[in-house]
């Protein structure tokens, strides 16, 4: 197939079809590709589709363009312009057309020369053109009716055009089924209606004659190129082009995307790419129009000879390359994406389609969004438990689980009095001290120097299964017998008891130098540690406390007991730093409720993006100083306005009230309520004052049915529905400093209204009405009150109503 | 294989911008064709209906944002027509049937400083009050205010940066506190300047009271069509996603040299790129980050929509 430029065309009829022609014509039907791989019978044109090869026809020798019958029939009829001039109407095999008469018929012009281009009239299916190079005394654009010739011998040519012209291409336009553009001569663009083809409708001087292609969106858009430029008309003003686009390589095709307005694809000689060209045209024409250009690279990396759109699948491609490759290529429309408060993503899909994803769909899980396990989280009351370590059971993360448990362990200590927070400056020399007690109590190491508390925690231990561990521990607090003892309960671990069990002080023995090297080899980090200590030289313990492997807490409580008070100090502050800049939330326990936990939770927020597990931990345990810090309040913040944004403004509550609570500092009133008349406040604080100068309203019983103003004892406002005065006595009594008492009135008595026409009533009344009624109660008022309130439109999540 | 849940835009030509409010209940969408969408979820359940469409503009609408829902349901919209307009939900005078006739659209203002087409339009962070800031193709920058955001029709222009290169994106770093520093990151898809910097960071200044180019920044010379500030979060640093012919990830490091006073009061920052995925083979588009900002979402010539989460070792 090589040697001859290849050609290729969709049919505009047969969507699953398609002709390639060079020398010879091919038809292909194109199938979508089937999971079998080994149905090898087609020719692959994508990851999706194959082609088959349908039928060829070689009759015509010198052929020059080809052009599919429009007309929706289940076969497909070619018209073959050829290099003498003749343009004949062909098929592939027998057809319904061999008994029509129209297969196999010639029209040919009275002078042989190459024809150019042909092109069936879309509309008027029956109409052909055709344009030819020039001959002294003929037209160069002939239009016959092939109907008219069926039966007879030779069919006469309806209309011509151009007395010794040439026409280099040609293209019919769509809404007026009886107009051509015609490119002639290489100097001018013609419009000629075949109602009076004498003359032209319209014409416009130009080189631009090549590849004319008419918008099937758009009429009035016409595009055509000459060598390395591509010109954009419009009809309506056919003077001068609306746009030329100089491009760097000679145009070898141009075409309008049949599936979308004012797109043009363009291809260049020697290119490895289509071109495509997006044109932006206000509808105000002062603006002048501008264009968006982008190529495409389908698949493969050879030289594109030609392309065709699909005349209907949005923005699909046939490429031909040099070597006969076809390749069936969708131009990927920019795909435009968002990604929503509430985990909704979603992305634009072709040109109308909008494809969305969202939490609740399985794959939402894999992409490990933490924002959805953050909103689960607040769903179930993460953090406001009561119970510090309730919230433990509501993470599955480790080191935060161990963190609430941390923290719960530290509060019950402190509460039973076992550890005051009223700790001494300076360290007492010696290993063991009350302030080294009290900070093994911290990190759980009480057992080392307490028998009933070591017996406490092996049994935990052992009832855990963390083998090693209590072996380990054993060992440190130099109960070697236990350690063995617990290790042979397992049968794996049997062999480290055998070898523990020889353990002898002798500093040159054979004991101690294999297990010096074998010790590395051990992958648990707790058995390692056992023989780093036991074959430690004179009190250098680097190898057990910079075992990553091990639990911080068990590091520190080792540190405690077996270091000497300056290299105690090293070791806390380099781990310290460590810890900190590792985000560890183990690290808790050596920063306590410093400055530095606030470094080592930013770290930790940095590295995860729980900002919720930070803001809940600071808000339960920081002392109200660190509380208040810019830092932690900006963590808190971010918290909130993610509540916020979700919607939970019930959580969000609760989260404030335990702030509240824990700054100490209660949030100042923000809403009074004033009589209409005398404009002081109807609070039951004024009421209390006032009971002297109106003993009537003074007594408890009737203190829910306060109708008028405590000061000038006018009437308060009538609810518009039951006409009844409002009786509502605020709770608030800022004299009780204490907790606001509790809610005097049902929420169904509570005073609400409109912001807008200040009509208002009782609130189960005012929703009751606004069920049923889009206008205020008030006759005559026809404010739309519910409606005008856009946050009546945001339910919380967790409202029931 | 997962299939995502599809919804029939029926824009008559190709939507450029999506865009959720800040409650993620309702969605707009504008298109080639010229007009606006809004698509409420029912009853926030999962369905979404287009519960507006209006012709918002003379040329193909590029770009469509929400307020933050305190200053009302209010949208901004920028053109290839060369304006910016506002919009702003009201309920009808007319007495109409049904719910969703009583609430319709108006423009309160339209934009028109620009001489050439609009190609990005932002509301600032809500702490800076109502805020927009648009760039064009001239490669101007333009920062409204509404002075009185109950008045949605007056808008000033407060700042205009140019930035000499075509803008095709802009981004406002995410609030974090009133003490936060406004940054604003423009990106420019012009392909004719051989310029080595195509994004421009610029912050506020308080001492002039102008908004500066960050100059000790160079990262992307390609054609840059996306730019997207993750949210912070409680984070101690920004991020800034570019789409690019790769996805870029950078880190903004506020650094306050204490006892250094000049016109920028000591303030410097320090940029990283962070991450460089060329995985998409071909242009990105666009970029967005997941509400904790650890998540980041492109798009690209491939087809394909990609996800990336920040791995920490």
């Amino acid at each position: 197939m090589s040697g001859v430029r290849l050609e290729v065309l969709w049919s505009p009829v047969h969507y699953d079809k398609f002709v390639a022609w060079g020398t010879e014509i091919f038809l292909y039907q194109t199938l979508p590709k089937t999971k079998d791989a080994s149905d090898s019978s087609g020719i692959e044109l994508s990851e999706m589709s194959s082609a088959q090869l349908l039928a060829t026809n070689s009759n015509h020798h010198y052929l020059k363009c080809v052009d599919i019958y429009p007309k929706e029939e289940p076969d497909v009829l070619l018209a073959v312009g050829q290099a003498n001039g003749k343009v004949a109407l062909s098929t592939f095999g027998p057809s319904a057309f061999d008994a029509s008469g129209l297969a196999g018929m010639e029209l040919v012009p009275k002078h042989a020369r190459q024809c150019n281009v042909v092109a069936w009239n879309r509309v008027d299916t029956n109409l052909i053109a055709a344009g030819l190079d020039r001959y002294r005394s003929d037209h160069c654009v002939l239009v016959w009716d092939v109907c008219s010739g069926v039966g007879g011998s030779g069919v006469a040519a309806v209309a011509e055009l151009g007395l010794s012209d040439a026409a280099h291409s040609l293209a019919w336009l769509y809404s007026q089924p009886r107009a051509l553009i015609v490119g002639m001569n290489n100097k001018h663009l013609k419009m000629v209606d075949l109602r009076d083809p004498s003359k032209a409708v319209n014409s416009s001087q130009t080189k631009a004659v090549h590849g004319l292609t008419v918008s099937a969106h758009n009429d009035y858009q016409v595009a055509s190129f000459v060598d390395t430029q591509i010109a954009v008309w419009d009809t309506r003003s056919f003077d001068k082009p609306v746009l030329t686009m100089p491009q760097i390589k000679p145009v070898t095709k141009l075409l309008w995307c049949p599936t979308r307005h004012n797109l043009l694809g363009s291809l260049q000689r020697e290119s490895r790419s289509i071109h495509l060209h997006d044109l932006q045209q206000s509808a105000d024409d002062s603006a002048d129009p501008s264009v968006l250009e982008r190529s495409v690279k389908p698949g493969s990396a050879s030289q594109i000879t030609s392309f065709s759109w699909h005349p209907k699948h949005e923005n699909r491609l046939l490429v031909l390359t040099l070597q006969g490759t076809l390749t069936d290529f969708c131009v990927f429309e920019r795909i435009t994406l968002n990604w929503s408060q509430t985990s909704h993503l979603v992305w634009t899909h072709g040109q109308n389609t909008l494809k969305m994803m969202c939490d609740s769909d399985t794959i939402y899980d894999s992409i490990g969004d933490i924002s959805s396990l953050i909103k689960k989280r607040a769903l179930l009351d993460y953090g406001l438990k009561t119970e510090l370590k309730e919230n433990a059971e509501l993470v599955n993360e480790e080191g935060m689980k161990k963190l609430w448990l941390y923290l719960h362990q530290s509060k019950t200590l402190v509460k039973d009095g076992l550890l005051d927070l009223s700790i001494g400056t300076k360290l007492p020399p010696g290993v063991r001290s009350e302030l080294r007690d009290k900070a093994l109590l911290l990190c759980n190491w009480k057992f080392v120097h307490d028998t009933t508390a070591f017996q406490q925690i092996m049994e935990e231990l052992e009832a855990e299964g963390a083998v090693t561990r209590g072996a380990a521990l054993a060992v440190f607090s130099l109960r070697l017998r236990h350690s063995i003892k617990l290790l042979s309960t397992e049968t794996k671990y049997s062999t480290v008891a055998m070898a523990l069990s020889g353990y002898t002080e002798d500093k040159n023995s054979m004991w101690r130098e294999s297990c010096t090297v074998s010790r590395t080899k051990l992958s648990d980090p707790y058995l390692r540690a056992i023989f780093a200590f036991l074959t430690a030289d004179s009190e250098n313990y680097d190898l057990v406390l910079n075992d990553g492997g091990m639990a911080v807490a068990d590091r520190v409580g080792f540190a405690l007991t077996f270091l000497s008070d300056l290299r105690l100090v090293d070791f806390i502050t380099q781990l310290t730093d460590n810890l900190i800049s590792d985000g560890n939330l183990a690290g808790i326990l050596l920063t306590g409720g410093s400055i530095e936990a606030l470094h080592l939770l930013q770290n930790y927020v940095d590295k995860t993006g729980d900002v919720q597990s930070v803001s809940l931990v600071a808000m339960r345990s920081f002392s109200p100083d660190l509380l208040d810090h810019d830092r932690t309040q900006y963590w808190i913040n971010s918290y909130r306005d993610l509540l916020d944004s979700w919607r939970l403004w019930t959580q969000r509550a609760h989260f404030d009230i335990w702030h509240n609570r824990r700054t100490g500092t209660r949030p100042e009133q923000q809403i009074y309520v004033s009589c209409n008349f005398c404009g002081k406040s109807t609070s039951t604080q004024s009421l209390t004052r006032n009971k002297a100068t109106y003993p009537r309203l003074g007594t408890s019983s009737n203190q829910n049915k306060m109708t008028c103003c405590p000061h000038c004892r006018k009437p308060q406002p009538r609810c518009s529905i039951c006409l009844v005065n409002m009786g509502t006595a605020s709770c608030y009594q800022p004299e009780n400093s204490g907790t606001p008492t509790t809610k005097i009135n049902p929420f169904d008595y509570w005073f609400t209204w409109c912001q807008t026409c200040r009509h208002g009533g009782h609130a189960a009344h005012m929703t009751q009405w606004f069920k049923e009624h889009l206008e205020c109660p008030v006759t005559a008022c026809s404010c739309r009150c519910l409606s005008l309130d856009a946050a009546s439109n945001i339910i919380s999540v967790s409202s029931v109503s | 294989m997962f299939s995502p849940h599809t919804i029939n835009a029926e824009h008559r030509d190709l939507i450029h911008d999506v865009a959720f409010d800040h409650y993620g209940c309702r969605m707009a969408t504008c298109s080639s064709d010229q007009c606006v969408k809004v698509w409420d979820k029912a009853n926030c359940g999962s369905e979404w209906v287009q519960t507006a469409l209006w012709k918002a503009h003379s040329g193909s609408v590029w770009k469509v944002t929400w307020a933050h829902p305190e200053f009302g349901q209010v949208l901004a919209t920028c053109s290839f027509d060369r304006t910016v307009a506002v919009w702003e939900e009201i309920v009808s005078e007319t007495i109409s049937i049904g719910a969703a006739g009583m609430r319709h659209w108006v423009k309160r203002t339209n934009l028109v400083d620009s001489r050439t087409s609009v190609t990005d339009v932002k509301f600032a962070p809500k702490t800076l009050g109502l805020m927009l800031a648009t760039c064009s193709i001239d490669g101007i920058i333009r920062i409204y205010e509404a002075p009185d955001v109950m008045n949605l029709s007056q808008w000033t222009l407060q700042h205009e940066v140019v930035f000499k290169l075509q803008c095709s994106c802009i981004s406002w770093n995410p609030e974090f506190s009133r003490a936060q520093i406004p940054m604003l990151a423009v990106g420019s898809d012009d392909m004719s300047s051989s310029a080595s910097n195509k994004i421009a960071i610029l912050f506020f200044n308080e001492f002039v009271r102008k908004w500066v180019k960050l100059d000790n920044f160079s990262g992307v010379s390609d054609a840059v069509h996306d730019i997207a500030f993750a949210p912070r979060l409680g984070r101690s640093y920004d991020l800034m996603a570019v789409a690019s012919k790769d996805v870029r990830i950078f880190t903004l490091t506020q650094i306050i040299k204490k006892n250094f006073r000049d016109a920028l009061g000591g303030l410097r920052y320090e940029v990283h790129l962070a991450a460089c995925f060329d995985d998409h083979n071909s242009s990105v588009w666009r970029v967005s980050w997941n509400v904790v900002g650890n998540i980041l979402a492109s798009s690209g010539d491939d087809g394909c929509v990609r996800m990336w989460r920040g791995k920490y070792l």
